[in-house]
């Protein structure tokens, strides 16, 4: 593709589909990208919103990523939890962000959750689906706490406790039992942490840490393993003995090495030494 | 079946293609020549889908041709194999891709050294001391294996050719009756007899 | 069988003690059919920043252009070298581009980036077909023998490896992990950065 111009237009570009449809005619299936099967919650408490995610992110069969973080920054008091593909998700999400922080800008006012919810369902309808972000959006705004959930198609809920993602079942099992309408702080946040434990011990696409995020109307706060101040016993000891090999096991043949330049000495030409000449300025 | 190969040796490329022409299960012609001289010190193999290869090898040929004559002076091999790799590459973007498999070998009279790029019809360039497109690939790609050497002079080089030619005549079902032979060396391009 | 796996290769990156190592296999398979056994698949991006392309060879040669041109248009606007972090952004946004009709490759990066303090710092990251970046604390694989590279590295790997640890470490996983692997192998190349220099080796290999 010989780039006509240095600017490339904005959005997606379909130019490899003919090719890969092509491909994948002729019998090569098309790959899939990591996804996060993922158990996602957020829940209402008395003065605001606590947020949970797991940690796993995973390619097929195989675990990609051990600690990734799924929940998102939107704006300060705004974040979002996302499961699904996570390409779609990392890149929506940071979309939305973005547009949000200028509609601030714009607006002069703090920025309000369903706005967030609006641009995110909008962009979703649009694409019908083909992006495959499964979003939990939440946040405190002018009109108080906010909780929805977002599917890929762009419908939206507006409830009190939600959970999506794989382990969505295990973890609203958890939600189910002990959610209550105005409960403190602490009891919330036990009540996160044990739906995305729910999910992480008995959803197989969900596993390692809990991240959780607690918003309230002035402040954030945002804590990622907290599981690891509770439990350390699903955390991986440390080697007792050392795999280290013996140097020159490795044969090899033919060796280049380069130099990298590790500091520059500068000299300045001053007319005082007669070496350089100064800049005409008159 | 269609096949091609080529190899290096000291100062030379040799590429060699058969010469059979086919539509469906009939030989139409056994005289094709499908190796191109697309420069001085350039010569392409290709093979096919029928009439891409004609096509895409004389849409190659006039490029490299007008690059010639405004600017005085061939592409290197280098520069044109990945040229050639970028057309095939954006035409695999279009609606209707060629289906074309290239050698692509060249005397760079800068560095003096010979040049063989294997390109298929994905635009995939690799360069290579010997390459082989068609099923004679299967045989001859092991062949060359333990018989090339870089550092051979022609006849060393045409002979090793000879044995390749051989291997896929024995043991190809199908196998082509009849090749043409092409090098490349700091002289130019000239066709030899076997 | 898959379009990642149709030529076949694997890519792995480590991080040492003030180090990081990238290595990656040289074979370029048509299918079951080796075509060469040197295809560079491993490229230097700047002095400090190297990036793996493994999946379908034409996307390698296709990106390899693709990252140059914007790599020197990024140096050419900022007037300074891109750093590793934003670099893995910008294969990231490449490759989200192509959401819908990706290329398929799946990019190691492995670089050290500039502390304020002027002190440097390992970096390493993969991202997948579309551009999701996986930040890596000790290692990243990718490839046709990314399954096996992962059980291997997991074994091998630890923390603070010196410069010529890292290689024999890096070196041992690649080569036993890709001998199990049908489509990788065909020889393997190791590239250790270092504060002072950049250390490229290539390995003698199993050739089957």
């Amino acid at each position: 593709m010989a780039q006509p111009s240095v600017y490339r237009s904005p959005g997606f570009d379909f130019s490899n589909q003919i090719r890969n449809n092509f491909l994948s005619e002729k019998g090569l299936p098309l790959p899939n990208a990591t996804s996060t099967g993922t158990t996602i919650v957020g829940c209402l408490f008395k003065d605001g919103i606590v947020l949970g995610a797991d940690t796993r992110a995973t390619e097929g069969d195989i675990v990609a990523d051990k600690n990734c973080e799924k929940i998102h920054y939107i704006t300060e008091s705004i974040r979002c939890c996302g499961a699904g593909t996570a390409a779609d998700t990392e890149f929506t999400t940071a979309l939305i962000s973005s547009n949000m922080e200028l509609h601030t800008l714009s607006s002069g006012r703090k920025p309000r959750v369903v706005t967030a919810m609006t641009m995110l369902k909008q962009m979703l309808f649009r694409y019908q689906g083909h992006i495959g972000a499964a979003l939990v959006l939440g946040g405190v705004d002018a009109t108080g706490p906010q909780l929805f959930t977002i599917h890929p198609h762009g419908s939206t809920d507006k409830l009190p406790y939600v959970t999506m993602g794989s382990g969505s079942l295990a973890a609203m099992a958890v939600f189910e039992s002990g959610w209550r309408a105005n409960m403190e702080r602490q009891d919330a946040l036990d009540l996160v942490f044990n739906a995305i434990s729910a999910g992480i011990f008995n959803d197989l696409g969900s596993g390692s840490n809990v991240d959780a995020c607690i918003i309230t109307a002035d402040n954030t706060e945002m804590l990622r393993n907290i599981n690891l101040q509770v439990d350390r016993s699903n955390v991986r000891p440390p080697k007792e003995r050392e795999y280290k090999f013996r140097r020159g096991t490795t044969a090899w043949t033919k060796e280049d090495v380069r130099k990298l330049i590790v500091e520059e000495d500068i000299t300045t030409l001053s007319s005082t030494t007669g070496a350089g000449d100064e800049m005409d300025t008159s | 079946m269609e096949t091609s190969f080529a190899l290096t040796g000291k100062g030379y490329v040799i590429v060699a293609a058969d010469t059979t022409s086919a539509r469906s299960i009939v030989k139409m012609k056994n005289d094709e020549d499908k190796i191109k001289t697309v420069s001085p010190h350039l010569l392409m193999s290709y093979s096919g889908e029928p009439g891409d290869t004609v096509q895409f090898a004389e849409y190659i040929e006039r490029n490299l041709r007008l690059y010639q004559i405004r600017n005085l002076y061939p592409l290197r091999p280098s520069a044109a194999a990945s040229w050639i790799r970028r057309s095939l590459a954006e035409s695999l973007r279009s609606r209707s891709p060629y289906s074309v498999n290239l050698l692509v070998g060249g005397y760079d009279t800068s560095t003096h050294e010979p040049k063989l790029y294997w390109i298929d019809y994905l635009g995939t360039v690799s360069e290579v001391p010997f390459a082989a497109h068609g099923y004679g690939s299967y045989f001859v790609l092991s062949l060359l294996d333990r018989y090339h050497d870089p550092e051979a002079p022609l006849e060393e080089g045409l002979a090793t050719l000879k044995r390749c030619i051989q291997e896929v005549s024995k043991r190809l079902i199908v196998s082509p009756e009849k090749y043409k032979v092409k090098v490349v060396d700091k002289d130019g391009v000239r066709e030899v007899e076997l | 069988m898959s379009i990642m796996d149709h030529n076949g290769g694997s890519v792995i990156a480590m991080v040492g003690k003030d180090c990081v190592a990238i290595a990656s296999d040289l074979r370029l398979g048509n299918q079951a059919l080796g075509i060469s056994s040197n295809f560079q698949r491993v490229f230097g991006i700047t002095d400090r920043i190297y990036l793996g392309l493994p999946g379908l060879a034409t996307d390698v040669n296709t990106l390899r252009e693709r990252f140059r041109f914007r790599v020197n248009m990024y140096t050419i606007k900022e007037e300074r070298e891109i750093e590793p972090e934003a670099f893995a952004h910008l294969v990231s946004s490449t490759l989200y581009e192509h959401r819908f009709g990706p290329y398929f490759i799946e990019p190691v990066i492995a670089g050290l980036s500039k502390t304020p303090t002027g002190g440097i710092r390992p970096f390493i990251a993969a991202t997948d077909l579309i551009g999701c970046i996986n930040f890596a604390k000790d290692f990243v694989v990718s490839g046709t023998a990314s399954s096996k590279l992962f059980g291997v590295a997991e074994g091998l790997w630890e923390p603070d490896l010196e410069p010529e640890d890292l290689f024999e470490t890096i070196s041992q996983t690649l080569l036993n992990a890709v001998d199990r692997d049908a489509f990788s192998g065909w020889g393997a190349v190791v590239h250790v950065i270092t504060k002072d220099k950049v250390i490229t080796r290539k390995l003698k290999a199993r050739m089957d």
